[in-house]
C-alpha cells in the first residue's frame, strides 16, 4: 500500500490541477443558476487529498528511504527531457508545507472571500499555485522546475489580477508578472545552456557534470549569474523585487501563500541549483551581496510603511534576503531551516492581517487600533506569529537564526551582524505595527470590530497552536541542536537584538494622525524608506524608459525609414496609389489576373529560351 | 430652530430640478412606462429577498446568540440532508450578503441603536446575557475574562443583526403589497410608487425596535422595549445611510492600498454606495452586491423577465440589467425616504418652511452630485 | 495520388463554389468550404496514419510527366518537413472558413479563393520540383491579393498592393535563383534533388543562395523586407490574417530549410552566423516595434516578424535539434498566431475597435467578453512560451538546439523571448483588465456600455485551437515523432561531422563557448 502510494506521488500536484478543470463550469459561466460554491468544496477537498497523500508518502519515505520517479517526456535528437521527482524526507517536507498551508489559506480565504462571486476561479487558481508548488519541491530535474518556476509567474500573475477591474491591480499584476519575467529568461538562459553543455537536465547528471566542468571562469561565471537571476526574482531579492509590494493588491489568502510558500519554492530550487552556482565565487558572492542588500534594505523599508500587507511583505523579502546569504555561503541547511520556520510565521501573521482587513475594511495601519480585546484570536495569532517571527523566544525563526548565526560565528562575523540586524529590525517593526492595530484608543474605522467568523477563525487558531508547535516537531525530526551544541555567546546576542527591537518599538513614538514626520532630515528618511528608496522611479527612468525609446524608435524607424523608403522609390505609390484604386471595386480582378499570370508565364517563356 | 437655518441662497443648486421634483411629490427617477415596470419588478423580487434576509437574520440574532460554531446559521433551524446537499450545491440564498449589510451598518454606526450599544445601560444587560450563556463554558469565561470586550462586541453585532432584520420585514411587506397593487393595476406611475413606499415608510415610523434572547429558558432584553428605539430614526436612516449613500470600497473596484490612498480616511465622506455604484462591474470579481442580484433573479416577476431577455445580451447580462433596474428602484425609495423626512410638509406656503425644506434637501444633493442620478435620467438601458 | 488529392479537394470545392450554375445562398457555399476544408483535414490525418515515422525520405512520391521540355514534373512527395505543415495548413484554412461570415459579401468568390490559397499551399508543401514549387508559391500569390483588396479594410488598396508587389519580387528571386541552379549545375530537370549544388563553385552558390534569401526573406517576413506584412495585416480580414499568418508566412521559412539550407549546405554554412545575426536583428526589432504599437493587430503582426526570426536562427544553427526546432517554431507560431488573430477579430467584431488606447476591461463577465479574454490570455502566455504550451518547448528546442553553434545569438533571441511577454501583457492589460470601455473616457453622462453577444460559434474556433496548443504542449512528441527521422537524414554533410558527437565531445566543444560570448 505504502508502495503503491509513493509510486502513484506524481498525483500529489495533479489533484491540484483536477481540482482546478473540476470548477471550469462554474468558473466560465457555465452554471448560471446555482452559486460557485461546489468548485470551491472541491477544491478543498482536492487539497486535503494531496496533503493526505503527501503525509502518508512522507512517512514511507522516513522509513525506507528516498525514491526517485522517472518519467522521460520529450526526446529528440540529443535532447531528452525528463519530469523526474525527487521523493526524499525534505523535499515531501517541504510538499507537506505547501499542501497543509495551502489548506488553510483555502479555508481561510473560504470566510475572506465569502462576498466574491467569482470565487470559482479563485479557487481553482490556488489549485494551479498548489499545484505548481508541489511540482517544484518535488522536481529533480531543472527542466521539470523552471517550467513549474514560470507556472508559478503566470498563475501569480493570475492571482494578484484576480480583481482586474481594479485599477492599481492592472499594473500590479503586469508587473508582479514582468519582474518575474526578467529573471526567468536569465534563468532559461542557464537551463538552455547546461542543457547543451551537459546534455542532461537531472540535478544528479549536473551534480556529476559540477565535478568536472571544464568551463572557463567567465563562462562559469555567466551561468552561475544566470542560474540565480531566477530565484532572485522569484524571492523578491534587490533589484527584482518591486512586484511582491505591488502584488498585495492581490487577495489576502493569495497573500498568505504568497509570502510563505511561493517566495520558499524559489529558494528551493535556487538551494537545489546552488552546487551549479558554486562553480562561480563570483556568482556566490553576488548571492551574498544581494541577500545583504535585500535583508537591511527591505527591513527598513517595512519599518517605514503604513499599509499592513505591505510592511509585511517587505520583512518576506528580507527573510529571502537571509536565506541568500545562506546559499551564498554554501549552508544549505541554514536556508532549509529559515524558510520552513519562515513560512509558518509569515502564513500566521498574513491571517491575522487578513482578519483585520476584513474586520475594519481598510489596510492603514495609521487608521487602526485598539483592537485587542475585541479580537482574541487575530491578537493571539498576531502575538504568535511575532514571536514565531523573531528570534527572541525559542519559537520558529529563532531557531533559523540560531543555526545561521552560530555557523556564520567563526567566518564571517560580518554577516552576523546581517542577521542580527535583520532580528533588530523585525522586532521592531512588528512592535510598531501591534501598537498601531492593536493597542491605543479605538479609531472611526476600528470602532466596531467584531472577530471573525469561525471559517476565518479556525484556520487562524490552527496554525497559532502549530506554530507554537513548531519547536517540538523541529526537536522530534532531530533538525534542533543538541543542547551541549548551543553557542551561548550567540543565542545571547540574538535575543539581545530581539529585545532591544521590541523594547525599542514599543518605546517609539507613533503618531496616527501625522504619519510623517514634522522634522525635514527625518521626514526625507521616512520618505526614502516609505517609497522603498523610490526603486519604482528608478525602474521607470532607466529600464522602463530605454525599452520605451528603442521601442518608439523601432516604431518610427519602421514607418518612416524602412517603409517611407519603400514607398518613396514610388514602386508603390505608383502602382498602388492611383492607377490599381479601381482593382477595389472588384471589375479589374480579371485584369490583374492576366497581369500576373502573362508575367509569370512571360518569365517561363524567357527562361524556355535558355534551354 | 428653522429660524437659525440660512435663506436659499441666490444661486440655484445644480440638482434644483430634482428639488423641485421631490416637493411636488415625484421622484429622482422620471416616469416612463418601462421604468415603472422596472422599478415595481424588482422591488417584487427585491421584497422577496428581504423577506428571505430579515427572517434569517432574526433567526441568527436570536437562536445563534454567540455560537461560536454556527455551522447551519442559513438554515433557519431546519437542518435536513436534503436541505445540506442544496446548501453545498449553492442552491440557496446568499445570506452573506444580508450579514454584509448587517456589518457595513454596523461598522458606519449612527441613529439611535449605535449610541445605545456604547451606553453603559447595554454594557450590563450585554454582561448579564453573556454571564448567563458562558456559565458552563470555562474556556470562553477564561477568555471573557482575558478579553473583556470580545463577546460584548459579538452581541453588538446581534443587535445589528436584530435590527436590520426588523428594518427589512417592513421593508419586504412594503415591497411586495406595492407588488400586489400594481398587479391589480393601482400603480400607475413612478410618483405613486413613490408615495406608496413613502405612506409605508411614515406608518412604519414608530415601529419600535427591540431585542432580547432566550438562555436555557430565561428571556434577557438587549434592546428593551423601554429604551424607545423605533423604525425610521433607528434603523431606517442609518440603513439608508450606510448601504445606499457610504458603503464599502469594493475590492473589485478600490485599492485598499494605503500608499494610494484611494479610500478617503473619514466615513462619512464615503461614496460607495446603491445610489453610486457603477453597474458594469456586476457579476464580476469582488462586487458583493452580485449576491443579491443573484437572489433576485430567482425572484424576477416574469414581465421582468421577458423585458431582460429582450435586451441586447439576453440572459448573459441579467447581474448588470438587474443591478440598473435596482439602482432606478433605489433612487424612487430614497426618494420617498427624503419625503418623508421632510422637515414641513411639502405644500407648505410658510416661506420659511419653504426655506427649510429647501435648505434639507439641497443638503442631501449635495451628496447626490457625484451619484449616478444622471445616469438614470436616460431612456436607454 | 493520394497526396494530389490534398490540392485536388480544396480545388474541387473551389470549383463547385465559384462554378455551379444554380443560384446558392452564402451559408452553403460556406459549408461546402468548409467541407473541402475538413475532408483535406480528415485526409491529412488519414496520410498521417499511413505515414513511416522511420523512414528518413520522401514518402507517397509520385511523379508526372509535365512539361519535360521545361524540366517541369509534377512531382510530389511528403516527409517530416512537410507533414506537421500539411496539418497546420488543412487545420487554419478549415478555421478561416469558419470563422468567415455567413453574411459576406460576394461568397462563392470569395469562398473559393480560400479554397485555392489552401490548394496552392498545400501543393508548395508537396511539390518536389523546383518550377512546380515555384508555380504553387505564386498561385497562393494572387487569391490573397483579391481577398485583402476586395474584402479588406479602409486603406486595402494599398495594403494589397504592397503584397503583391513584395511578394511578386520574391517570387521573381526565387524564380531566378531556381534557374540559375539550374542552369549552373547543368542540370536537365528542375526536380528536387539536395546535390543540385555540389558542382557549384561557393561563388555561384552564395549568389543564388543571396537570391533565395531575399526571395524567402520577403516572404517570412525578415527584416527589412517586413513592412507589406503590418499593412496586410491591418488591412484583411480575420480569417485572412489567420490564413496569412498561420500558413503563408510558413512559406518563407519551409522554403528556407528545404531550399537555401539543403540545397547550398556549403554557401550556408559559410553564411551562417551572419543569417544568425539576421535573425537576432529581426527578433529583436520585430518585438521592440511590437511594443510601440497601439493597435492590438499590428501588435499581432510584429510578434510574428520576431517569432519567425526564431526560425532563422534555427535554420542557421544547423543541427539535428535546431531543424527540428524549425519544424516546431512553425506549427507552433501558426497554431498561436492564429489563435490570437481569432481572437482579435472577435474583439473587433464586437467593439468596432482594437485601439489599445481605449479598450478597456474587456474581461468584464456579463457586458464584456470574458471567454475571448481568458483565451487571449492563453495565447499570448503561449506566444511569450510559457510551459505547457505549445510555444514553450518549440521555443526551447530552437534555443537549445542553437545554442552550442551561436550563443550569443540565441542569447539575444530569447530576450525576444522576455520582450515578447512585455507587449502581449501591455495588450491583455490594457484591453482585458480595468473598467469594461471602447471609447476615451468623457463627461458625458452615457448610459452603461453594452456589447452585442458573443455566440458560442465566434469562441468555437479559437478554442479548438487553444486546446490543440495545450494538447501539442503537454505532450509534444505528437509534434516532434513526424519530423525526427526525416531531419537527422536532412543533414547537410558538413556539419553532420560535428553533430556525430557524442556527449564528451560536447563538452570539448563547449570548452569555445566563453569565446563565442
Amino acid at each position: 500500500m505504502t508502495q503503491f502510494l509513493i509510486e502513484t506521488s506524481w498525483l500529489i500536484p495533479v489533484y491540484g490541477l483536477a481540482g482546478v478543470i473540476a470548477t471550469l463550469p462554474w468558473s466560465t459561466g457555465w452554471v448560471r443558476r446555482t452559486g460557485p460554491r461546489p468548485a470551491v468544496y472541491i477544491n478543498i477537498l482536492m487539497t486535503a487529498i494531496a496533503f493526505i497523500h503527501g503525509s502518508l508518502v512522507f512517512r514511507g519515505i522516513w522509513n525506507s528511504g528516498s525514491q526517485e520517479l522517472t518519467l522521460t517526456w520529450f526526446q529528440a535528437a540529443d535532447l531528452r527531457l525528463s519530469l523526474a521527482l525527487d521523493l526524499s524526507v525534505v523535499n515531501l517536507g517541504a510538499l507537506e508545507l505547501i499542501t497543509g498551508l495551502s489548506l488553510l489559506a483555502q479555508l481561510f480565504a473560504l470566510g475572506y472571500l465569502e462576498k466574491d462571486w467569482a470565487l470559482a476561479r479563485f479557487f481553482a487558481l490556488m489549485g494551479f499555485f498548489e499545484a505548481a508548488m508541489g511540482g517544484v519541491v518535488m522536481s529533480s530535474s531543472l527542466f521539470l522546475a523552471y517550467s513549474l518556476l514560470e507556472m508559478l509567474t503566470l498563475s501569480t500573475y493570475l492571482l494578484v489580477g484576480f480583481w482586474y477591474a481594479q485599477p492599481l491591480v492592472v499594473t500590479a499584476a503586469r508587473d508582479a508578472f514582468l519582474t518575474k519575467r526578467i529573471g526567468d529568461v536569465l534563468l532559461l538562459m542557464g537551463v538552455v545552456a547546461l542543457s547543451a553543455l551537459v546534455g542532461s537536465l537531472e540535478f544528479n547528471d549536473l551534480y556529476e557534470w559540477v565535478k568536472d566542468p571544464q568551463l572557463s571562469p567567465w563562462a562559469a561565471t555567466l551561468l552561475g549569474l544566470a542560474l540565480i537571476a531566477g530565484p532572485t526574482g522569484k524571492c523578491a531579492q534587490f533589484p527584482l523585487h518591486l512586484w511582491l509590494d505591488e502584488a498585495m493588491e492581490g487577495p489576502n489568502p493569495a497573500s498568505i501563500l504568497r509570502n510563505s510558500v511561493v517566495v520558499t519554492c524559489g529558494a528551493y530550487v535556487l538551494i537545489r541549483l546552488q552546487p551549479i552556482v558554486a562553480l562561480s565565487p563570483v556568482a556566490l558572492s553576488t548571492l551574498v551581496v544581494i541577500g545583504t542588500i535585500t535583508a537591511i534594505g527591505a527591513s527598513l523599508v517595512a519599518i517605514a510603511q503604513i499599509d499592513i500587507k505591505r510592511t509585511f511583505s517587505y520583512s518576506t523579502s528580507a527573510y529571502l534576503g537571509l536565506v541568500f546569504i545562506a546559499v551564498g555561503i554554501e549552508w544549505p541547511g541554514v536556508a532549509l531551516m529559515i524558510l520552513l520556520t519562515h513560512a509558518i510565521a509569515k502564513a500566521l501573521l498574513f491571517m491575522s492581517a487578513g482578519s483585520v482587513i476584513l474586520t475594519t475594511n481598510s489596510q492603514d495601519l495609521t487608521e487602526m487600533g485598539g483592537l485587542w480585546s475585541k479580537m482574541p484570536a487575530t491578537t493571539i495569532a498576531y502575538v504568535t506569529a511575532s514571536l514565531g517571527m523573531v528570534g527572541l523566544l525559542p519559537l520558529g525563526c529563532f531557531w533559523g537564526y540560531h543555526l545561521g548565526i552560530d555557523f556564520l560565528w567563526e567566518d564571517s562575523p560580518a554577516l552576523v551582524v546581517v542577521f542580527l540586524t535583520v532580528n533588530f529590525l523585525t522586532a521592531l517593526n512588528l512592535m510598531r505595527v501591534f501598537r498601531l492595530i492593536f493597542l491605543g484608543a479605538a479609531q472611526p474605522k476600528t470602532r466596531r470590530a467584531p472577530e471573525v467568523a469561525w471559517p476565518m477563525a479556525v484556520p487562524m487558531v490552527f496554525l497559532t497552536v502549530f506554530t507554537l508547535l513548531v519547536p517540538l516537531i523541529l526537536n522530534r525530526l532531530y533538525l534542533l541542536p543538541p543542547w551541549e551544541y548551543v553557542n551561548i555567546p550567540a543565542l545571547m546576542l540574538l535575543v539581545t537584538s530581539g529585545l532591544a527591537g521590541v523594547v525599542l518599538g514599543a518605546l517609539i513614538p507613533i503618531s496616527k494622525t501625522l504619519a510623517r514626520s514634522l522634522q525635514r532630515p527625518v521626514r526625507i528618511v521616512q520618505d526614502l524608506l516609505a517609497y522603498d528608496f523610490y526603486t519604482e522611479r528608478l525602474y521607470r527612468y532607466t529600464v522602463v524608459w530605454l525599452v520605451e525609446r528603442i521601442s518608439w524608435a523601432s516604431s518610427w524607424f519602421d514607418r518612416y525609414v524602412v517603409d517611407g523608403l519603400v514607398n518613396t522609390v514610388g514602386l508603390v505609390s505608383l502602382l498602388g496609389g492611383e492607377s490599381l484604386k479601381y482593382s477595389i471595386s472588384g471589375r479589374s480582378q480579371g485584369y490583374l489576373l492576366t497581369i500576373v499570370v502573362g508575367v509569370s508565364l512571360l518569365g517561363l517563356l524567357m527562361t524556355w529560351t535558355m534551354w | 430652530m428653522t429660524n437659525t437655518l440660512p435663506k436659499p441662497q441666490s444661486s440655484v443648486h445644480p440638482l434644483q430640478s430634482f428639488i423641485d421634483r421631490l416637493l411636488r411629490g415625484e421622484a429622482m427617477l422620471p416616469h416612463s412606462p418601462t421604468n415603472l415596470l422596472e422599478v415595481v419588478g424588482i422591488l417584487k423580487s427585491y421584497g422577496m429577498v428581504l423577506d428571505a434576509y430579515s427572517k434569517n437574520l432574526i433567526y441568527i440574532a436570536e437562536e445563534q446568540f454567540l455560537v461560536l460554531f454556527p455551522f447551519f446559521k442559513y438554515f433557519n433551524g431546519e437542518v435536513s440532508f436534503a436541505k445540506l446537499l442544496k446548501h453545498w450545491n449553492h442552491d440557496r440564498i446568499n445570506y452573506e450578503y444580508a450579514e454584509y449589510c448587517m456589518r457595513t451598518m454596523l461598522w458606519h454606526g449612527g441613529g439611535g441603536l449605535d449610541a445605545y450599544l456604547d451606553s453603559p445601560e447595554f454594557k450590563a444587560a450585554c454582561e448579564v446575557a453573556v454571564q448567563a450563556k458562558i456559565k458552563t463554558n470555562l474556556p470562553l469565561r477564561a477568555l471573557h475574562r482575558l478579553f473583556p470586550e470580545f463577546l460584548p462586541e459579538q452581541v453588538r453585532q446581534s443587535a445589528y443583526y436584530s435590527g436590520l432584520g426588523q428594518f427589512w420585514t417592513v421593508m419586504a411587506e412594503i415591497f411586495l403589497t406595492l407588488s400586489d397593487r400594481y398587479d391589480n393595476g393601482e400603480i400607475p406611475d413612478i410618483p405613486a410608487v413613490v408615495k406608496y413606499i413613502k405612506d409605508g415608510l411614515v406608518a412604519a415610523a414608530n415601529v419600535p425596535i427591540t431585542y432580547s434572547v432566550t438562555i436555557s429558558g430565561q428571556k434577557f432584553d438587549i434592546i428593551p422595549d423601554s429604551l424607545g428605539l423605533t423604525f425610521l430614526p433607528d434603523t431606517a436612516i442609518p440603513y439608508v445611510e450606510a448601504v445606499f449613500f457610504r458603503g464599502t470600497p469594493f475590492w473589485g473596484t478600490v485599492s485598499y492600498n494605503a500608499q494610494a490612498q484611494q479610500i478617503s480616511p473619514d466615513q462619512s465622506r464615503f461614496t460607495y454606495g446603491a445610489l453610486y455604484a457603477d453597474p458594469l462591474p456586476t457579476g464580476g470579481v469582488g462586487i458583493p452586491p452580485t449576491l443579491l442580484m443573484q437572489d433576485m433573479r430567482h425572484f424576477l416577476p416574469d414581465y421582468l423577465h421577458d423585458y431582460y431577455r429582450q435586451g441586447l445580451r439576453g440572459e448573459d447580462d441579467l447581474h448588470v440589467q438587474i443591478t440598473q433596474s435596482f439602482q432606478k428602484s433605489m433612487f424612487c425609495v430614497t426618494s420617498a425616504a427624503l419625503q418623508g423626512l421632510l422637515p414641513h410638509s411639502a405644500e407648505t406656503t410658510v416661506p420659511d418652511e419653504q426655506a427649510a425644506n429647501q435648505a434639507f434637501l439641497a443638503s442631501w444633493m449635495d451628496r447626490l452630485m457625484t451619484s449616478r442620478i444622471h445616469v438614470v435620467q436616460l431612456s436607454d438601458r | 495520388m493520394m497526396l494530389s488529392a490534398l490540392i485536388l479537394i480544396p480545388l474541387a470545392g473551389a470549383i463547385v463554389t465559384s462554378l455551379w450554375p444554380q443560384e446558392w445562398p452564402a451559408d452553403r457555399i460556406r459549408k461546402i468550404a468548409l467541407a473541402a476544408q475538413g475532408i483535406s483535414l480528415i485526409w491529412v490525418g488519414w496520410l498521417a496514419t499511413q505515414y513511416n515515422i522511420t523512414l528518413p525520405g520522401m514518402q507517397f512520391v509520385s511523379s508526372l510527366a509535365w512539361i519535360e521540355s521545361l524540366g517541369l514534373t509534377y512531382r510530389l512527395g511528403l516527409d517530416g518537413l512537410s507533414l506537421p505543415l500539411l496539418f497546420v495548413n488543412s487545420l487554419l484554412g478549415a478555421i478561416a472558413v469558419y470563422s468567415s461570415p455567413v453574411t459576406i459579401r460576394r461568397p462563392r468568390l470569395y469562398f473559393s479563393l480560400m479554397l485555392v490559397i489552401s490548394s496552392a499551399v498545400a501543393g508548395a508543401f508537396l511539390a518536389q520540383n523546383l518550377l512546380l514549387f515555384f508555380i504553387f508559391y505564386e498561385l497562393e500569390l494572387i487569391p490573397l491579393y483579391l481577398l485583402i483588396a476586395i474584402w479588406g479594410g479602409a486603406r486595402r488598396g494599398y495594403a494589397a498592393t504592397k503584397f503583391l508587389i513584395y511578394t511578386a519580387i520574391s517570387g521573381i528571386l526565387i524564380l531566378g535563383g531556381f534557374l540559375g541552379l539550374v542552369w549552373l549545375s547543368g542540370a536537365s530537370t528542375f526536380d528536387y534533388d539536395p546535390g543540385f549544388a555540389q558542382t557549384l563553385t561557393l561563388v555561384e552558390q552564395s549568389v543564388l543562395l543571396v537570391a533565395l534569401l531575399i526571395g524567402f526573406g520577403i516572404k517570412i517576413p525578415l527584416f527589412p523586407f517586413h513592412t507589406w506584412l503590418p499593412d496586410a495585416h491591418v488591412e484583411a480580414s480575420t480569417p485572412i490574417s489567420v490564413l496569412l499568418a498561420g500558413v503563408l508566412l510558413k512559406l518563407g521559412t519551409y522554403g528556407l530549410v528545404r531550399f537555401g539550407l539543403q540545397l547550398f549546405p556549403a554557401a550556408w554554412s559559410e553564411f551562417a552566423p551572419w543569417l544568425a545575426g539576421w535573425a537576432v536583428v529581426s527578433v529583436l526589432y520585430g518585438s521592440f516595434a511590437a511594443i510601440a504599437q497601439r493597435d492590438m493587430k499590428k501588435m499581432v503582426a510584429y510578434s510574428s516578424i520576431g517569432h519567425m526570426g526564431y526560425v532563422l536562427l534555427a535554420t542557421a544553427a544547423d543541427t539535428p535539434l535546431s531543424i527540428l526546432g524549425t519544424v516546431m517554431q512553425m506549427v507552433s507560431h501558426g497554431l498561436i498566431s492564429g489563435l490570437l488573430f481569432l481572437l482579435v477579430g472577435v474583439v473587433y467584431a464586437k467593439t468596432g475597435t482594437r485601439d489599445l488606447t481605449v479598450l478597456r476591461g474587456l474581461l468584464n463577465p456579463e457586458r464584456g467578453l470574458p471567454i475571448v479574454g481568458s483565451l487571449m490570455i492563453l495565447g499570448v502566455m503561449a506566444s511569450a512560451g510559457i510551459p505547457g504550451m505549445v510555444g514553450f518547448i518549440s521555443e526551447f528546442v530552437v534555443f537549445r538546439g542553437s545554442f552550442l553553434a551561436f550563443p550569443a545569438q540565441t542569447l539575444l533571441c530569447m530576450i525576444g523571448s522576455g520582450l515578447t511577454a512585455v507587449y502581449f501583457l501591455l495588450l491583455v492589460n490594457r484591453a482585458f483588465f480595468g473598467r469594461l470601455a471602447i471609447r476615451p473616457p468623457s463627461d458625458a453622462v452615457e448610459p452603461d456600455l453594452n456589447l452585442p453577444r458573443v455566440s458560442w460559434s465566434d469562441r468555437v474556433p479559437a478554442v479548438v485551437l487553444a486546446i490543440v496548443i495545450v494538447a501539442l504542449g503537454l505532450q509534444p512528441v505528437w509534434l516532434s515523432r513526424w519530423s525526427e527521422a526525416t531531419i537527422v537524414a536532412l543533414r547537410s554533410p558538413i556539419v553532420e561531422l560535428a553533430e556525430a558527437s557524442t556527449p564528451a565531445v560536447l563538452c570539448e566543444t563547449s570548452t569555445t563557448f566563453p569565446c563565442a560570448l
